[in-house]
């Protein structure tokens, strides 16, 4: 389960995106709390704190205590928006925990003992189908990741949800099948060679067309 | 090289890029990727050699995917030919990319050998580009 993280915001009391872009040219995030029945609140940020907990890899399944002003909230991330260029975090959601409330969040898969998996061994590629999984979880109890033992796993096998042992009371939200978490496919080397080379059709061949493609002929 | 099966037209307009990516901004199968930060269009030949470049440093290990595809047919006129009399026949098929957008993701491979190969598929492409791998790697 993963610990709770404190962080501190400063309450926003403007909104809208002339105050955001306003806050973000002075190193803060723009973020909002809202759920639990109460009103949405708008805070903001350190970016220096946002990008630490980012590079965790749990930041979306982390329980949060944000003091704004000597209030506190229990929350949970739920979202968040980075920039597509450089790759900063322009705003957070986080929504309030109410007591005892389940929780729909994606768990990061964690793969281990891939040296005891004979097909890894042999050259094989761990093709991960999912990196994430959505569990359905207690908010008190919300795994930091999902551990999957990948010993034994041989080339063309794959490994599905009903081999992972979640803690108790976390269940994965699709339950009408036993979904692929991760494949052992064989390396690109034992398949045919030089198949991937050859692909496509010659340059500047023109494919063929829809409908009629003689409505621009005699033009050149 | 990557070119759509068929086509409803044969020509299209130039066109200009605009803005920056909205979608395909973040990785969506592999580990590591190779994001762009210039608008530009991509000619089949330049993803390719790209391709090329990556798979052989990943010595065929791991998985490459390329996130864009080549839809756009780019007409030429001969040379020395005058002007006017029509639009020049399609010579080439390009991707547009904006800023932002993932063009290659690859996986199953260790985060040296990603970045290098990456680095080299990069030298193929006519945009300044940067590396970008999943969060927690």
């Amino acid at each position: 389960m993963s610990a709770t993280v404190q962080l501190k915001a400063e309450p926003r009391e403007k909104v809208g995106k002339g105050a955001a872009r306003a806050a973000r040219r002075s190193g803060l995030v723009p973020a909002v709390i809202y759920g639990d029945k109460k009103d949405p609140r708008s805070i903001s940020l350190t970016i220096r704190e946002v990008e630490k907990q980012l590079e965790s890899g749990h930041f979306l399944n982390t329980i949060y205590e944000i003091d704004v002003a000597g209030e506190k909230s229990r929350v949970i991330p739920r979202d968040y928006q980075m920039h597509p260029v450089k790759d900063v975090p322009m705003h957070i959601d986080f929504l309030r925990i109410a007591k005892g409330a389940r929780l729909v969040v994606a768990v990061p898969v964690a793969f281990q003992n891939e040296d005891s998996s004979p097909g890894l061994r042999k050259g094989g590629v761990l093709n991960i189908v999912r990196h994430e999984i959505e569990i359905s979880a207690p908010a008190d109890a919300i795994p930091s990741e999902i551990a999957v033992d990948l010993t034994g796993l041989d080339l063309g096998d794959s490994l599905h949800i009903s081999a992972v042992t979640l803690p108790e009371g976390v269940t994965p939200t699709i339950t009408d099948r036993d979904f692929t978490i991760a494949t052992i496919a064989a390396p690109a080397g034992l398949k045919s060679e030089g198949e991937e080379d050859e692909e496509g059709a010659e340059p500047g061949e023109v494919p063929a067309m829809h409908g009629g493609d003689e409505e621009e002929a005699g033009e050149e | 090289m990557l070119q759509p099966k068929r086509t409803k037209f044969r020509k299209q307009h130039k066109g200009r890029i605009h803005g920056v990516a909205t979608r395909g901004v973040t990785l969506a199968f592999g580990s590591y990727g190779l994001k762009t930060l210039e608008p530009e269009r991509i000619t089949a030949r330049q993803i390719e050699a790209a391709r090329r470049a990556i798979t052989r440093h990943m010595k065929r290990a791991g998985r490459v995917w390329i996130r864009i595809f080549p839809d756009v047919p780019v007409s030429k006129k001969p040379t020395e030919v005058r002007m006017g009399k029509g639009k020049g026949a399609p010579e080439y098929w390009a991707a547009r990319v904006k800023p932002g957008r993932i063009m290659f993701e690859i996986d199953g491979v260790g985060p040296e050998i990603a970045h290098e190969a990456l680095r080299l598929g990069a030298a193929k492409l006519p945009v300044r580009t940067k590396v970008v791998s999943r969060i927690g790697e």
